[in-house]
Order: C-alpha cells, then sequence, then structure tokens
C-alpha cells in the first residue's frame, strides 16, 4: 500500500505540544488537503512529518517504512520533498540553480529534471539565468515547487502554495498541482483558500487546535454545512 | 603622478587583493555559520608560519610554500569546527564568538611558543623593484601577489558557480534551512567553507609575510579590516567582499598621501583607523553593505 | 626563614591587590554581558582612558606630556571614571544598537583607535614612552604599610561597588535590564526605552573600567599605550566572568581572584625556569586559558556561581 502516513502525532517546538494525535494520510494518486483557522498546527504537522519538528508521540511512515524524526536527508531519499510556505527559494541563486540544489541527491537526473521543469513551467525558461530574488511572486513559487520536484519525489507536501499570489497566479498554480499529481505524485498540502484546494483535492482534513476534526473525501467536505460555515469561508 | 601611482596606489591594490583573500573566507563563515569568526586574522598568521617553516627547513621560495600551508591550515580549521565550534551550532552566536575569541589566543600563542613574538622575514635583502615606462616602479614580489591572487580568486569564482559543492555553499549562505530540506549535507558543506575559508586566509598570510614581515599579531591586526571589507561588501557575499577588501586597501594607503599640501591627510599612524571609520559608517548608514548583503 | 615568609606575604597582598582590580574590572564586565547582554571586546581602550586620565592628573607637570597637574589621588580616580564614563557614552550612541557580534567588532575598534590615538598624539600622552613616576597611595610609608594600604584602598572599593551593584541588580532597574536581556521585543513592547538602559549599563560598565585601568596605573607608577598586552587583559577579564559566572557580582569577583591567582602563581613558578624557557611557558598559560575557556563554555557555561536572582 503505497502510502504516506502520519497517525497520531503529538509534538512541538521546544517544551510545548502544538499537535494533538493529529492524523493525515495521502495515497500515491491522490491530493489531500489539510485546512483549519489559523494557528490549528497545519505548518506545524508538515514541518513534523518532515523531521524539522520533534514528534514526540505517533508514527510516520512511508510505504511501511518508518520515517519518524528522520534527517530530511533520509526523507529526500526515500521520496518526499518539502516546500515550505516562506523562505522557499534561494534567492541569490538563479532559477536553474535552485533546481539543481533541488535534485542535490540525485544529480545524474539533472539534465532530464531541468528538461521537465521547464515543459511544466515554461515561464522559467527565459529567466534560467536570471537571481531567484529577482522574480515575482508567481514565478518564485513555480520555481520553490520546480525546486522540491527536481528530486524526482514520491510525495511532494506544500505548505500554502498559494499564499500571498494573485487569483489568476493561484489558479496557475492550482493547475499546475493537478499536473504533478497526474504524473504519480501523491500531494499533501495545506490551505488557506480552502475551498478552492476542496474542488481539486481527493481527502481532506480539517485540523483545530492540533487535531483531526473533520477526516473526509474532498467532496463530503464541500457539501458538509458544519464544514462549509466554519471553514470555507466566503 | 607616478609617485602617487608607485607609492601608495599600487601598495593599496596590493593590501586589497591580500585582505580579500581573507575577508572571502569571512564572508562565507558569516554567511553560512553566521558568526563573526574572531579567530580568522590568527588563521592567517598560522599560514604564514607554517610558510616560514617549510622556507627555512627547505630553502624553497615562500610561494612554493603555499600548497602546505593551505593544507595545513584547511585541517586544522576543520579541527577546530570539530571540537570547539560544532557543540555550539545551535547556540547564540555570541558564545561562538567568545569561543573563536580564545580559539585565537591559542593560536597566537602557538605561533609564540614556536617562533618567539620577534619579526621575521621569508627571505633577507632588498629587492630591486622592476622598472616599466621608465617611470612605473613596481616590486616583482607585488606582481606575484596580484597575480596570485587574482588566480586564487577566480578559481574560487569558478567553484562557487560551477560545482556542486560550490552552489551548496552558496544555497546554504542564503538559506540554511531549506538547504537541509533540499537534502543537502549541510554538516560536509560547513567543513568545505572551513577548509576554504582557512586556505585562502592562509594564503593572505604568506603573502603578507611576503609583501612586509611575519610577527605573530600580523592575522590579529587585519581582523578589523577584514571584517570592515566583508561588511561593505554585504555579510555573505564574497564578491561584495572582494570589491569592499579592494576599497579597505586602497583608502588605507591612500589615506596617507598628501591630498591637500604636503602633509598626509592622515597621519601614517592612524591607518589602521581607516577601516574601522569606514565599517562603522556602514553599520549605522547602510548595514546591508553596498551590494545588499543580509543585514540579520 | 622569616625572609621567606615575609616574601610570601607581600607577594600574598600584591595577589590580592590586582585580583581586587580584575575583580573591579569584572564586575564592570558583568553589568555589560552579564546584566545586559553587551558584548564588549573593547575593555582595554576604556581601561586606557582611565589609566591616562588619571595619569595625566595625578603626576608633576612634564614637558612630554599633557597635563601634569599633581592633583591628588581621589581625584584622579573619579575623574577616571567620568571620562571613561562620557567616552562610552558617545560610543554607546553610535554602537549600542548594533547586533551582538557587529558589537564586538565595533567595540575592538573603539579600543584599537583609542590605542592609536594615547601611541600618536605624543603631546598628550608622551606616546610609546609611556609615562612613569605615577604617584601611588601611601607610598610614602614603609613597607608592608605602603602595600597594606593600597591593598585596603582597593578591598573597599570591591567592597563599596560590590553592595551598590547588589542594590541595583535586585531593584526594578535591575529587573528591566534582565528582562532585555533576555528577550529585547519583548521588553520594548512594555514600552520601556531599552535604548536608554542599555546605555546606563554601558555607561556605568565603562566607569568600572575605567577605576580598573586608573588603579591599575598607579599601582604599577606607568602607563603606556601597550603596557600590560591590551588584548590579553581584555581576554583574562572575560574568562575571569565565565569562569566565576556570568551575570552575577559574585561570580565576578570570585572568578577574577581565582583567574588571576592561578595566572600569577604560575607566573611566579615559572620565574624558576631558565630564562627562554620563562617566555615560553608564558605562551602555554595562555593557550591553557584558552583551552579552559572551551571547556568551560562547553561543559559549564553557567561558571561557577550560576545566576539566581530570588525575584525570578
Amino acid at each position: 500500500m503505497s502510502s504516506l502516513l502520519a497517525s497520531g502525532i503529538v509534538g512541538g517546538y521546544g517544551g510545548m505540544n502544538i499537535l494533538n494525535k493529529a492524523s493525515v494520510e495521502v495515497s500515491k494518486d491522490e491530493i489531500a488537503v489539510i485546512i483549519g483557522p489559523n494557528g490549528a498546527g497545519k505548518s506545524t504537522l508538515m514541518k513534523a512529518i518532515f523531521g524539522l519538528v520533534q514528534v514526540r508521540e505517533g508514527q510516520v511512515t512511508l510505504a511501511g517504512t518508518d520515517l519518524t524524526n528522520c534527517h530530511p536527508q533520509v526523507l529526500v531519499l526515500q521520496g518526499l520533498a518539502y516546500v515550505p510556505q516562506v523562505r522557499n527559494v534561494f534567492p541569490n541563486l538563479s532559477v536553474e540553480e535552485n533546481l539543481e540544489m533541488g535534485a542535490y541527491l540525485n544529480p545524474q537526473d539533472v539534465p532530464d529534471a531541468l528538461v521537465e521543469m521547464y515543459d511544466l513551467f515554461p515561464d522559467l525558461k527565459p529567466k534560467r539565468r536570471q537571481a531567484v530574488g529577482e522574480l515575482s511572486g508567481g514565478q518564485r513559487q513555480m520555481v520553490a515547487i520546480g525546486r522540491a520536484l527536481m528530486s524526482r519525489p514520491r510525495f511532494l507536501l506544500l505548505d500554502e502554495p498559494t499564499a500571498g499570489l494573485a487569483p489568476k497566479v493561484m489558479g496557475e498554480i492550482f493547475e499546475c498541482i493537478l499536473g504533478i499529481n497526474q504524473t504519480h505524485v501523491g500531494i499533501l498540502m495545506v490551505e488557506q483558500n480552502a475551498k478552492k484546494a476542496l474542488e481539486i483535492a481527493h481527502q481532506g482534513y480539517v485540523l483545530t487546535s492540533g487535531e483531526n476534526r473533520f477526516s473526509d473525501t474532498a467532496a463530503n467536505l464541500l457539501a458538509n454545512e458544519e464544514v462549509a460555515a466554519s471553514f470555507l469561508g466566503g | 603622478m607616478f609617485e602617487f601611482i608607485n607609492f601608495y596606489f599600487i601598495p593599496g591594490v596590493v593590501l586589497g587583493f591580500i585582505y580579500a583573500l581573507g575577508a572571502v573566507g569571512i564572508s562565507l563563515l558569516f554567511g553560512i555559520l553566521r558568526f563573526a569568526h574572531f579567530a580568522h586574522g590568527d588563521l592567517m598568521t598560522f599560514g604564514a608560519y607554517v610558510a616560514l617553516m617549510m622556507v627555512t627547513t627547505f630553502g624553497i621560495p615562500a610561494m612554493g610554500a603555499i600548497p602546505v600551508a593551505m593544507l595545513v591550515a584547511a585541517l586544522l580549521a576543520v579541527g577546530i569546527d570539530h571540537f570547539f565550534y560544532k557543540p555550539f551550532r545551535e547556540s547564540r552566536t555570541i558564545i561562538l564568538v567568545i569561543a573563536s575569541f580564545g580559539i585565537s589566543l591559542m593560536l597566537r600563542s602557538t605561533v609564540q611558543f614556536f617562533f618567539g613574538v620577534d619579526v621575521k622575514v621569508y627571505q633577507r635583502g632588498i629587492q630591486r623593484p622592476l622598472v616599466f615606462f621608465d617611470t612605473l616602479r613596481i616590486a616583482e614580489r607585488h606582481l606575484w601577489i596580484v597575480g596570485g591572487a587574482i588566480v586564487i580568486i577566480v578559481l574560487v569564482h569558478l567553484f562557487l558557480t560551477r560545482t556542486r559543492l560550490g552552489k551548496a555553499m552558496r544555497a546554504m549562505s542564503d538559506d540554511a534551512d531549506l538547504a537541509l530540506v533540499s537534502g543537502i549535507h549541510t554538516e560536509r558543506v560547513i567543513m568545505a567553507t572551513w577548509g576554504i575559508g582557512a586556505a585562502l586566509a592562509a594564503v593572505a598570510g604568506v603573502f603578507l609575510g611576503i609583501d612586509t614581515q611575519l610577527h605573530s599579531n600580523m592575522g590579529w591586526d587585519q581582523l578589523l579590516p577584514l571584517f570592515a571589507a566583508a561588511i561593505l561588501g554585504g555579510i555573505g557575499r564574497p564578491y561584495g567582499a572582494i570589491a569592499g577588501a579592494l576599497v579597505i586597501g586602497m583608502a588605507e594607503e591612500l589615506s596617507a598621501y598628501p591630498w591637500i599640501g604636503n602633509e598626509p591627510l592622515l597621519s601614517p599612524g592612524y591607518k589602521t583607523g581607516v577601516a574601522f571609520a569606514i565599517m562603522i559608517a556602514m553599520l549605522i548608514w547602510r548595514p546591508s553593505g553596498l551590494l545588499r548583503g543580509r543585514v540579520f | 626563614m622569616q625572609d621567606l615568609l615575609y616574601g610570601v606575604m607581600m607577594y600574598g597582598i600584591s595577589l590580592l591587590t590586582i585580583g581586587g582590580i580584575y575583580a573591579i574590572l569584572s564586575l564592570g564586565l558583568n553589568l555589560h554581558w552579564g546584566m545586559t547582554g553587551l558584548f564588549n571586546a573593547g575593555i582595554a581602550g576604556f581601561f586606557a582612558i582611565g589609566a591616562y586620565t588619571s595619569t595625566l592628573l595625578t603626576t608633576a607637570e612634564s614637558p612630554n606630556h599633557f597635563g601634569g597637574l599633581n592633583l591628588p589621588i581621589p581625584v584622579g580616580l573619579v575623574a577616571s571614571m567620568l571620562v571613561a564614563g562620557i567616552v562610552a557614552f558617545g560610543v554607546g550612541k553610535i554602537c549600542l544598537r548594533l547586533r551582538s557580534d557587529y558589537l564586538a567588532i565595533a567595540t575592538i575598534g573603539v579600543a584599537e583607535i583609542l590605542r592609536l590615538i594615547l601611541k600618536n598624539e605624543i603631546w598628550l600622552t608622551s606616546g610609546s614612552r609611556g609615562i612613569p613616576s605615577i604617584p601611588r597611595p601611601f607610598e610614602h610609608l614603609p613597607q608592608p604599610w605602603s602595600e597594606l594600604g593600597f591593598l585596603a584602598v582597593v578591598l573597599v572599593l570591591v567592597l563599596v561597588l560590590y553592595l551598590a551593584l547588589e542594590r541595583a541588580f535586585h531593584s526594578p532597574w535591575g529587573r528591566i535590564m534582565r528582562a532585555i536581556r533576555e528577550n529585547e521585543t519583548a521588553a520594548a513592547s512594555t514600552g520601556k526605552d531599552v535604548e536608554r538602559f542599555r546605555m546606563e549599563a554601558f555607561v556605568l560598565g565603562a566607569t568600572l573600567m575605567g577605576l580598573g585601568g586608573a588603579l591599575t596605573a598607579h599601582a604599577f607608577k606607568f602607563v603606556s599605550p601597550d603596557a600590560s598586552e591590551p588584548l590579553l587583559a581584555t581576554f583574562l577579564v572575560w574568562v575571569m566572568l565565565i569562569i566565576g559566572g556570568s551575570g552575577n557580582n559574585r561570580g565576578a569577583i570570585l572568578g577574577a581572584v581565582i583567574v588571576w591567582a592561578v595566572w600569577s602563581s604560575t607566573e611566579l613558578l615559572s620565574r624558576f625556569l631558565p630564562i627562554d624557557w620563562l617566555n615560553r611557558m608564558g605562551y602555554v598559560r595562555i593557550f591553557l586559558v584558552g583551552l579552559i575557556l572551551q571547556f568551560i563554555l562547553q561543559r559549564r557555561p553557567e561558571g561557577l556561581l550560576p545566576e539566581r536572582y530570588s525575584d525570578e
């Protein structure tokens, strides 16, 4: 069973536990979305899965392999990739160099992977030697996602990929994510634009105060009146 | 005019290149490890004296001893990092500064133990300068220093822009967390940074010894100009550090020129204060440096 | 035998005297670092200002340098504190807002500039030659009373300063300082003028360093820009504070006495070595002090007497 599973995660920064037995699961061809109010622990859960935040109880497994609290290098080698919400590009490196860094552990794939990336993000090709810090928000986000994809991951973790972007660009990013998912990459994403995100997703998880409030298919969550009222906003 | 070039401009350029080699290391270390490495000057001293040992033992010219000095300094720095800085990776940077303060004294006292505090030189005797166009006088050693520095800087540039490790270093300097997330082995990058930074410092030390002389405080005395250059160029920007170093080197030498009237603009005794004044001005007016590095 | 005992006693008195002066320097650094988290690597600068101020005021008139007003020593001491404080105010205005390692570099630079001024402005300071024949308290008394008298002065000063500082640390002022040290943004949000408090600590600490410099000048009856290797002095005071326990006045004094005792006695012991070994032993000592510092930083960073304030 090829899926990424985080079950019963208890953990947080320093001495505090932000996560209180949170669980999510994504299978390889799925898009799963985590939504919830600010401070619910969504980003923290992502970081916990990626070994950046201490997991005190619970487990993270990928296709059965235990990856709890592993070094990020191990996770990348196992096929996970993570795009943080902020500071997700190397601003002083060029577009192409950013992408190359994504394939640090699989440098032999770089030539082919670069071709794929420029196919996926044609806007980036003419700017490949430009420093990423000079690009627009939308283009930067593409570089951020591209960097993560260069390691040919099985699962992609995205933390608020459309944050701070104009609506048109938002749409492009969601299109992109759908396209990536079509290539059999499982996607787990945290999103503030809950409604739009659920519309392209298969599974949905509503997180409040560090624990699961609702877990269901995306369609059901969209139809759920309580969810719509409290979490889907306008 | 030619007096200006021979006695002020050229020494300024030479000094600038020597500073550049040290400042690049400081900038890289500052960018990746986020602290001001107070022992960097003493790495320069160490390199210079390793070369001295080679010169007096094997009779080779100082330039020939450079590779050995670089290697020894690199290994030493990696060792120092492992035992004395690594334990503080997660601590406040100020602890690292204090530790490096201590390391600088340990390095210096080691040099003093073996070589004393007297002034030493690599090679005795006056060297006649080379003369170009009947008026331009350039000392042969200055040509070697500037030439050598340029070659090394080009090599460093190629390393940083063409190799995987070099790009990883720049990436880590931009954002260490993201580098980790991308799968970059950050500890190896750190070791490489120490190796390269120390090797550059060693060369700078040898060049300094060739240009003037050796004494146990030679490196510590450079620390202020080195930091000034790194800050001027923008923290974590190695190319900025090079530019900053040239500016500082020139400013120091040119400050003694009688720009107005017959007296030097600034009494030569205050030369080292020039770097400091520039640095303070930068820190107050534009802390991100001329090329906009990071501010923290 | 009596001579030996006398020698040991005199040595002990001298040890305590210099140790006491270092204690004052250490208390000053505690105000900067322990209390307020300011990394001052330029102790030597304020030290030198204090030393020269008192010297220029208390020595006899001389064509070699400025001043020479033959004023009484207490005047010199007070003046040294004032001048050091004023300079610190100026330096602080420029540098205090800098981040901690930039502040470190800046303070080194300040100390260096001061050293250059002292060295180059020969009309003022007599330059590298230094100024000899500085008066010493009680120097006209016979030994051992002369030494004891000076020691008494130093000990009284240490005691007075200690009591005053303890009072200050436990006062509301002290609490605010500690809050700023721990979390500057939080402290600022409560409306306290962070800059003003840091400046106060900086200036006060500098006055103590100036006093230490002045006392040293009087103790050795000589001062010069490079005397007592300023960098080493700065480093030693840091080691004293860290070993003793930073943030803690008792720790500052304890660290000063212990480190000075070890430093001084190893110097004494190495006098029994042949001459070229003597110099080398000096370097070995510095190396060992550096190594001990690393050890303490890694194993017991809080020092011998960890900070504890009952109001926390």
